[in-house]
């Protein structure tokens, strides 16, 4: 490497730069000037100014803005932005912003200036600055801005400039079409500039409105609506919009409720505070009053988990479900002051509810078909007091067929509770049989929940219907089916069928662990044993059933795992025969005595079961099978009326109306069943009480003359037909019953007229008791 | 003060100028003239309290002719306390507002020293804080005190200062006399490029000889007259009396828009009035 040689002059040279360095050392310390950001007004002038980038927003048409080398306002260039048309693929907007990597002092200004033009008349969404992709800390909008095919500058004030000592955000706009259709604008000489002809800023929060707030601990509120009004070089005012960190937000009470720098107040305890803001030492208009009552009393544990299987279950809101859609929960109708919130409690999701009067709760997009459910349940919880009359309510719609509201077809049902059901500050839980809701005629399509009454602080959980005929907590919903064997056929220990013998002791003392309770259910008298671990049944005296064939029982269960009945004759000698648990509903059980041998069949003495779980059991009673009585043993007469004058519903003689359905959900307790009997299908209906068809289609049967049936019963002591048109619109028929062998009824249809209308005939309900046989029903002229 | 309609535009807008060229003090290269105060009212008092009226009459309506004061102006000019009276910090406030009143939509007042006080020739300053918001035309002006006998414009008019508050950086001064009134009137306008009449009070004045009007700004020259100047007679050599207004609307500053702010106060911290002494 070869050794560079300076000349003499190079060193002088040097060393003068050397004093420069010393000389400059000896500054003074208040020489020094803090880091200072370049003051560069222009951002687009002729093309970008020093370090600008541009950047498109997100869904907008990315190539709108173009540098524009033949329309301009002066100089060489414009800034080009060609709105797309509406639906253009590409974009469905023109919109960006111009930013800096580095900031700019932007404070000796105070105002961004640009001139204007479009290719037609039209109003620019916004324009504005302060917008850096970040934080956009100061960002600042001025919406609605007029543009004509004429140049005119525009004037974008700055709310306070001795705020922008670091902006990146130099310029941005937004323009959808107008009316659909794409235009183009043109901005030229975009700069920032001291003009000194804007006065009298006049800074508002909350749009300038004094506003007033009911709150509680913990709640937070965001401080909107904020902006600056400046009056214009012309005189008139103009509204910008402002970020919150241009204002200084105060708090008269700051012990009661703070305010952030960026507008966000929190509530932290019981008064009253009223919240205001100044931008650059002027007050601005509006303020935010909070009165405070504390802290929320609320629910501290979770509502009880639900039990029901969630096959039975159509769930509004649970976190023991998968929930339906549910549009809103508060739907905000005119004089409803309810707010929601949802919050948790101890990790369970709950819909809170405060001033609520009444609310409004939609699932109209998605209507509700409970038809195949038995109960409504909710859980609430309120902190407000619950002594009468203070009520709860509960009202359910269905929207009828058009699943839309209105149009006749409506039907709804409200239901209030009151205490002792009612409580306060402890999770109540609501189950509510459907057929409680008498007005609710449909089910099909619910669509909405209106909650109502004297709790204004409501908390809501678990909101779901469900079917309590498969598995429910609280046990049958319904009856156990009414047995139907002849009495004389019968040794009854518990049914209220019968006559049963006198002096059981439902609950002698064995030891056991199991509570008995006699209970109604559907009105009819049910043993209970909950918690079993056996229990024993001591007749009054022996019993001799040698004559009998049979032990029947109805047993329920849905928690049951093992389940074992035992007769019992002294010695004692016991068998068992296991019990298929849990069931589904209502199990009717009849076991041949040959399986308890070798008890002693003459000289029972008791009875017992053992096993877990909760039982319920009805109709516990001997009988002798085979004696007949019960059940028809011929088929019914098969009718000999011309197919072309039949309109049939059930018939194995005829082509029935097709899609009907024969047991559609209307609540009842009536179990429905086709057998066959001796090879003709026949309709039986257990354990009446009513029970509908619902034809597969509306049928005109003006032209038609009778309605015709055939009837089997031993023991009903009450049943009517209805024939039913919309509107309902039904009228009942007095089938004469019991039967003596199958009956066949021709029933003028002038008996149901003028009540049904003919021409719409949809609907058949049979009402009364007792097992129903059923066969050729029909219409006939 | 009458309807000029294209006077201004015609006019030569200093604008620039003025703030540059002139901004070097009072004397412009005119010779230096030595006033006393003869007459004076600083509208020190209680805020709330009408002007004066040992020094101040009002003008109450809409002008003798029912015709908004020959202008269309749209206020009705009332004698209370909320259209004029001090404001307790020194300064007389006028104020303008949107009311309904007796017909009108509009309310502000007007007061004058006729008959109380006028003077022919002298220096004739007021310290003003304009209003603002298109359609407000406040005024600090002077009328021949012969109007009754030879009527306007023979009476002649000179508008000290007038203001369009959709131009809040315009002022303009004027001469209206016979052949030279109206829309016709001699006027020349003062501009600020960055700044404004209606964020600070600013002193308008003007000196006035036997053969000379001088309007000032700040002390700055802006238009010199001379009878040379004048198409028409110069009647302007006999006592005028003062007078201070806001008007709304009217033929010469057009409509208020319904986004202009209401009320609207001209703030005047002073009136004086001065003799040449030398």
């Amino acid at each position: 490497m070869k050794k560079m040689q300076y000349p003499a002059s190079v060193y002088a040279l040097l060393a003068a730069l050397v004093l420069l360095t010393v000389a400059g050392c000896e500054r003074e310390l208040e020489d020094l000037e803090p880091a200072a950001f370049p003051t560069t007004p222009e951002v687009f002038i002729d093309g970008f100014s020093p370090g600008l980038s541009y950047a498109a927003f997100g869904g907008s048409k990315v190539t709108a803005f173009e540098v524009d080398n033949e329309v301009k306002y002066q100089g060489a260039a414009s800034m080009r932005f060609a709105v797309p048309d509406a639906g253009d693929p590409r974009g469905a907007y023109a919109g960006g912003g111009y930013f800096t990597a580095i900031g700019r002092d932007l404070s000796g200004y105070d105002a961004l200036t640009f001139w204007a033009r479009a290719s037609k008349s039209a109003t620019i969404d916004l324009v504005g600055f302060g917008n850096d992709f970040g934080e956009a800390k100061f960002q600042t909008v001025l919406r609605a801005v007029k543009v004509n095919t004429n140049w005119q500058k525009y004037i974008i004030p700055i709310p306070d400039p001795s705020k922008l000592k670091q902006e990146r955000g130099m310029f941005f706009y937004s323009e959808g079409p107008e009316d659909e259709l794409g235009y183009t604008f043109w901005i030229d000489e975009l700069k920032f500039e001291k003009l000194g002809t804007i006065a009298h800023p006049r800074p508002f929060i909350l749009e300038g409105q004094d506003q007033v707030f009911s709150v509680e601990t913990g709640q937070q509120l965001n401080i909107g609506g904020l902006g600056v009004t400046f009056n214009m070089p012309t005189g008139i005012d103009q509204r910008i919009e402002a970020a919150a960190s241009y204002f200084t937000f105060a708090s008269s009470n700051p012990a009661a409720a703070s305010v952030s720098s960026t507008g966000v107040v929190t509530v932290l305890d019981t008064g009253t505070t009223v919240i205001t803001a100044k931008v650059g030492g002027t007050d601005a208009a509006g303020s935010m009053t909070l009165t405070s009552g504390g802290v929320a009393t609320g629910p501290t544990v979770p509502a009880p988990v639900p039990t029901v299987n969630a096959d039975s279950v159509i769930s509004l809101f649970s976190n023991a479900y998968t929930n339906v859609t549910v549009d809103t929960w508060n739907t905000r109708w005119q004089f409803s002051t309810a707010e929601d919130f949802d919050i948790q409690v101890a990790g369970d999701d709950v819909k809170r509810y405060r001033a609520l009067n009444f609310v409004g709760i939609e699932f109209t997009s998605q209507p509700i078909d409970a038809r195949a459910m038995t109960h409504f349940h909710l859980d609430i919880w309120t902190p407000d007091p619950t002594e009468l009359p203070k009520a709860f309510k509960v009202l359910l719609v269905d929207f009828g067929a058009n699943g839309t509201f209105g149009g006749g077809d409506d039907t709804s049902h409200e239901l209030s509770f009151t205490r002792p059901t009612l409580v306060s500050e402890q999770w109540v839980s609501l189950d509510i049989p459907l057929s409680s809701f008498t007005g609710l005629v449909n089910r099909g399509h619910l669509a909405q929940l209106v909650l109502s009454g004297d709790v204004p602080n409501l908390y809501l959980d678990n909101v779901y219907f469900y079917n309590a005929g498969s598995t429910a907590p609280s046990g049958p919903t319904v009856a156990a089916p009414t047995p139907t064997r002849g009495a004389a056929d019968v040794i009854s220990v518990f049914s209220d069928a019968y006559t049963n013998i006198p002096g059981t002791d439902f609950f002698p003392n064995w030891g056991q662990a199991t509570t008995v309770s006699q209970i109604q259910i559907a009105g009819n008298n049910t043993l209970r044993y909950s918690g079993l671990n056996y229990q024993g049944t001591q007749f009054a005296s022996s019993l001799d059933v040698s004559g009998m064939t049979h032990l029947h029982l109805d047993v329920w269960t849905s928690n049951s795992t093992a389940l074992n009945v035992y007769t019992i004759s002294p010695g004692p000698v016991e068998k068992a025969v296991a019990l298929t648990v849990p069931t589904n509903g209502w199990s009717s059980v009849d076991i041949p005595l040959t399986q308890f041998s070798p008890v002693a069949l003459a000289n029972l003495i008791q009875f017992k079961f053992d096993g877990n779980g909760d039982i319920y059991l009805d109709n516990l009673y001997f009988y002798k099978a085979g004696s007949g009585g019960t059940a028809p043993t011929t088929a019914a007469p098969t009718p000999s009326f011309s197919a072309a004058n039949v309109i049939s519903v059930f018939s194995d003689a005829y082509t029935n109306v097709a899609g009907t359905d024969l047991n559609p959900n209307w609540g009842q307790a009536t179990q429905v069943t086709q057998a066959p009997i001796a090879g003709n299908n026949t309709l039986i209906y257990t354990g009446l009480n009513y029970q509908g068809i619902q034809l597969g289609s509306e049928q005109n049967i003006s032209s038609f003359t009778h309605l015709h049936l055939n009837v089997w019963t031993a023991n009903s002591t009450a049943l009517q037909v209805f024939i039913i048109s919309p509107g309902p619109a039904e009228k009942p028929y007095t089938l004469t019953v019991p039967t003596s062998g199958w009956s066949s009824v021709n029933i003028p249809l002038t008996e149901f007229t003028p009540v049904v209308d003919l021409t719409k005939v949809f609907q058949f309900k049979f009402e009364g008791n007792g097992t129903i046989y059923l066969d050729n029903i029909l219409f006939y002229k | 003060m009458k309807f000029h309609p294209s006077t201004l535009i015609r006019s030569t807008l200093l604008m620039a100028l003025a703030g540059t060229v002139w901004s070097c003090g009072n004397n412009n290269g005119i010779v230096d003239r030595e006033y006393a105060l003869v007459w004076e009212d600083d509208f020190n008092g209680a805020a709330g309290q009408t002007p004066d009226a040992a020094k101040w009459a009002f003008d109450v309506g809409i002008g003798p002719g029912n015709d908004g004061w020959g202008n269309q102006e749209l206020q009705f000019y009332t004698d209370r306390p909320e259209n004029a009276a001090l404001d307790g910090a020194g300064n007389l406030a006028i104020t303008a507002r949107r009311e309904s009143y007796s017909g009108r939509a509009f309310t502000s007042a007007r007061i004058n020293t006729k008959g109380i006080f006028s003077q022919g020739y002298g220096r004739f300053e007021a310290r003003i804080k304009m209003p603002w918001g298109p359609g407000l035309w406040p005024a600090f002006w002077m009328l021949g005190a012969n109007i009754d006998e030879v009527t306007w414009p023979q009476c002649g008019e000179i508008d000290i200062m007038e203001y369009r508050g959709q131009e809040p950086n315009l002022i303009h001064g004027s001469v209206h006399g016979p052949g030279y009134s109206g829309g016709a009137a001699i006027t020349k306008s003062f501009g600020f490029t960055d700044n404004r009449f209606d964020v600070d009070f600013h002193l308008f004045a003007v000196e006035w000889g036997e053969d000379y009007i001088d309007y000032f700004v700040d002390g700055t020259l802006y238009q010199r007259l001379k009878p040379e100047d004048l198409p028409g007679e110069w009647v302007f050599d006999q006592p005028f009396f003062i007078i201070l207004n806001v008007a709304v609307g009217g033929n010469y500053v057009g409509f208020p828009t319904p986004q202009t702010p209401f009320p609207q106060t001209m703030l005047v911290d002073y009136v004086k009035v001065y003799q040449e002494i030398r």
